[in-house]
């Protein structure tokens, strides 16, 4: 009953005529950074947060939430078009979303996108609705070891992502953890391989390297290739699913949800690994898992709910512990306090109207999202038919102010240059970018909590298998590992048989 | 060629008088060397705000310039015209941490002090599950176990880490140090119980406090502090130990005297503004405006101070 009074409280606030206005700007205003490829919600946020002053705290916080969910939208559609992935979580969407929109069914995978996400961020909203406290316990269980093991899962995880040869995926991961190293050592403050580059020392941007390899190194090979780009541009496909369709993308997007919503609560890029696991979820469980990277709805469809699920559960430690999970999150924080209240422990019950406001809200933000972006699918995919003449030199430059913008930084578009360069090799040796990029995301990561762990475990290894959470996800990364190396036993026996 | 030379030092006067008559001559940057929506970022943007009114037709704005842990905005800024219309956030690890690691552009000499904004107060919190909940208990607890405590702190050479070096110096005790990646983090495995004990600022500390995970040991001030004035001090302990990290303006040497003075003036102003003390109070900072000379002599004795430990810890120059 409390929790209808409280839910009844939320919408109550969230759907006064104000707040209403300011949750549709936000998500205009997102949908359209998040197309603009590079301009982040963190920055647009940094810009709008001095406009916000003379609003109410809640309504501010509504319509900043609204561009970090807008821009997740948006950066989806940029990756499914143009081969775009604005942010890391969109990387897997681009995977098999490009495919289709290259093969005439650039609205199908846009359809599939707004619903999966629409779908994932109602349940998630939900989620935090109903079990904000509890799931913020756990995301504080989460210490050096269990992250680590985390880590562990992850990589094992990404070599079954790619599809290919196995040799070259491993080869791509470990590129990707060397170029992870790049820059200070969080645990001695010693500058790594930056060859004495002050620019190096924070490291490689993640963002100048996907937008490169995936986005620059594509144009490339469009040039290259006139007669297959102008195959892709002239159908459009229909906007509307078929009822097989329907039922294609029913499982991954729920199970998409769970996994979204389970990993977006954990500090630290948990939205992005959450998609990457979501679709090796899916291509695991698929009976014809060679259709994925070829163009499988379920491709898009996993991904896309476990991203936008795992952006809304990212709230929870924020609004619960006062801990940002991320970097909108931080700037989120920020917001906060500038409006004078203190995310933490309280906040539920010191600023209830505030806290189940902005939970209502995100309903009624996903539902305008997807009024917005059925109608605009059209026009977005309009755009493909644009010369490629016009549209390439418009996505490199777009390209560079969005790389430019991430940090002020030149020397960052010239590293997106530099990885252009290397995508487009990397595509000439049939090696897929994306394993890379896991590997680029995940090795820092293992390596930082992998010696923060025998700090505090004081050199002991055994705390990995003794700690629960930690043991479970090591189990975890095994079962996989068999699961993929058993497939490949069963065929060359089954071959053997044949013979 | 003699009254060359002399119309050409002339030509030179006229052009400083000019100047200040004119100051500000276009839009006031204010170069942050971190990313937006941080304390400092925020802080900025209210400075700049209070500036704008308090300096009669001025637009100030505010400049991102992140990276290097703000080594790369404050050597941009110090780079910059030494006009006055380039202004810099100079915060104490860029200024008296960093150079003595060897990765950047400028030094403390190359720094002219305009004027504090204020500090962020240090606070020692027991973690959740330390077996530790008062500052005696803690140091008997810190010699009963050398170099096993573990301390989190946001980064291997920062601040939060040298401060407890420091600490352990003072106290001839000894941790061990547990790097994260950022304030947020240390704090998040303290209220997690994975470490023993973490430092934050109060606004940092409270919401965990009043939740009941972590535990104010102590303050690393000379006087208790009004945000929490239940919490000692080491100090009182008979321990002589502070330390506080802190953020001012600062701009490159060599501003015209008069532009320079028109600039300490009206940061003066803007810094003793009720508006801008209210909105800094309300973000949990701590104001403390102190005049240029003020603001040089912490910012020098801080940098000596960083010196000595860093070469202790043999980190001195290791970014050359």
């Amino acid at each position: 009953m409390e929790f209808l009074a409280n839910i009844g409280l939320g919408f109550s606030t969230a759907l006064s005529v104000a707040n209403v206005l300011y949750c549709f700007l936000g998500a205009l205003l997102g949908t359209a950074i998040g197309v603009l490829p590079g301009l982040g919600p963190v920055a647009t946020i940094a810009m709008l947060l001095p406009m916000t002053f003379g609003l109410e705290p809640v309504t501010a916080l509504i319509m900043l939430a609204g561009i970090f969910y807008g821009a997740q939208y948006g950066s989806s559609t940029t990756a499914i078009l143009i081969n775009l992935p604005g942010e890391a979580s969109s990387v897997v969407t681009a995977l098999d979303g490009y495919r289709l929109a290259r093969q005439g069914r650039a609205g199908t995978a846009l359809a599939v996108a707004a619903l999966g996400s629409f779908f994932a961020g109602t349940v998630a909203a939900l989620i935090i609705a109903l079990f904000a406290p509890v799931l913020a316990a756990v995301a504080l269980s989460f210490g050096p070891h269990e992250y680590f093991s985390l880590m562990v899962l992850g990589l094992v995880a990404s070599v079954a992502i790619a599809s290919g040869s196995v040799e070259k995926s491993l080869a791509m991961i470990l590129l990707g953890v060397l170029l992870g190293l790049v820059g200070q050592d969080s645990q001695t403050g010693v500058g790594r391989l930056t060859f004495g580059m002050t620019d190096l020392l924070d490291g490689v941007e993640f963002v100048a390297i996907a937008m490169g390899l995936f986005g620059l190194a594509e144009i490339v090979q469009n040039l290259e290739n006139p007669a297959e780009r102008n195959s892709s541009v002239a159908r459009i496909g229909g906007l509307r699913l078929s009822r097989q369709e329907f039922r294609q993308m029913r499982g991954p997007v729920l199970r998409g949800t769970a996994i979204g919503s389970i990993l977006g609560i954990l500090p630290g890029g948990g939205a992005t690994i959450g998609a990457f696991a979501a679709y090796m979820a899916e291509k695991r469980l698929s009976r014809t898992p060679e259709r994925f990277g070829q163009g499988a709805i379920e491709g898009v469809a996993a991904p896309e709910a476990a991203n936008n699920a795992g952006a809304q559960t990212s709230f929870i430690p924020l609004l619960t512990l006062g801990i940002p999970a991320n970097a909108t999150m931080a700037m989120m924080t920020g917001a906060l306090i500038l409006h004078g209240v203190t995310p933490g422990p309280n906040i539920i019950s010191g600023e209830p109207t505030l806290f189940w406001g902005l939970i209502a809200s995100m309903w009624v933000g996903n539902l305008m999202l997807l009024v917005l972006n059925l109608p605009l699918i059209g026009v977005w995919v309009r755009m493909l038919s644009v010369p490629y003449r016009v549209l390439f030199p418009l996505i490199v430059a777009l390209s560079c102010i969005g790389v430019y913008t991430v940090s002020n930084s030149t020397f960052d578009v010239m590293m997106m240059v530099a990885f252009g360069a290397l995508g487009y090799l990397f595509f000439k040796l049939q090696c897929q970018p994306t394993p890379l990029l896991l590997g680029l995301v995940l090795g820092p990561m293992l390596e930082e909590n992998l010696r923060r762990a025998m700090l505090t475990g004081r050199g002991d290894p055994t705390v990995f298998l003794t700690r629960p959470i930690s043991a479970g996800l090591l189990v975890l990364a095994v079962i996989c590992l068999a699961a993929m190396i058993l497939p490949a036993v069963r065929r060359t026996r089954e071959v053997a048989f044949e013979e | 060629m003699k009254a060359l030379a002399g119309s050409v030092v002339l030509l030179a006067l006229a052009a400083t008088a000019g100047q200040a008559a004119t100051y500000p001559g276009k839009t006031i940057e204010i170069v942050v060397p971190y990313a937006a929506g941080g304390g400092t970022d925020l802080s900025a943007r209210i400075l700049a705000e209070s500036l704008q009114k308090h300096l009669e037709g001025s637009t100030v704005v505010v400049r991102n310039e992140p990276g290097g842990g703000g080594s790369n905005g404050t050597g941009k800024g110090l780079k910059a015209e030494a006009d006055g219309h380039t202004l810099t956030i100079g915060a104490q690890g860029p200024i008296a941490l960093l150079p003595h690691y060897g990765a950047t552009t400028y030094s403390i000499a190359d720094v002219d002090f305009l004027g504090l904004m204020g500090r962020n107060l240090q606070v020692v919190l027991a973690c959740k599950d330390a077996p530790f909940r008062t500052f005696a208990e803690f140091m008997d607890h810190a010699r009963a176990n050398p170099g096993a405590t573990l301390i989190g702190n946001s980064g291997a050479g920062g601040a939060n880490h040298l401060s407890f070096e420091a600490y352990g110096k003072a106290t001839d005790t000894s941790y061990e140090h547990v790097p994260f990646g950022g304030a947020s983090e240390a704090l998040t495995a303290c209220a997690g119980g994975h470490i023993d004990a973490v430092t934050a600022t109060p606004a940092e500390a409270r919401p965990h406090v009043e939740g009941g995970a972590v535990t104010p040991l102590f303050v690393m001030e000379r006087e208790r502090i009004a945000d929490m004035p239940e919490v000692p001090t080491a100090v009182e302990n008979g321990v002589d130990f502070t330390w506080s990290s802190w953020k001012g303006v600062i701009a490159p040497k060599g501003i015209p005297e008069d532009v320079r003075a028109t600039i300490t003036a009206v940061l003066a102003a803007a810094m003793a503004d009720p508006g801008f003390v209210q909105k800094m109070q309300e973000m949990g900072e701590f104001v403390d405006f102190r005049d240029p000379a003020g603001f040089e002599t912490l910012a020098r004795e801080d940098s000596a101070r960083a010196e000595g430990l860093i070469r202790d810890l043999g980190m001195y120059g290791m970014n050359k």
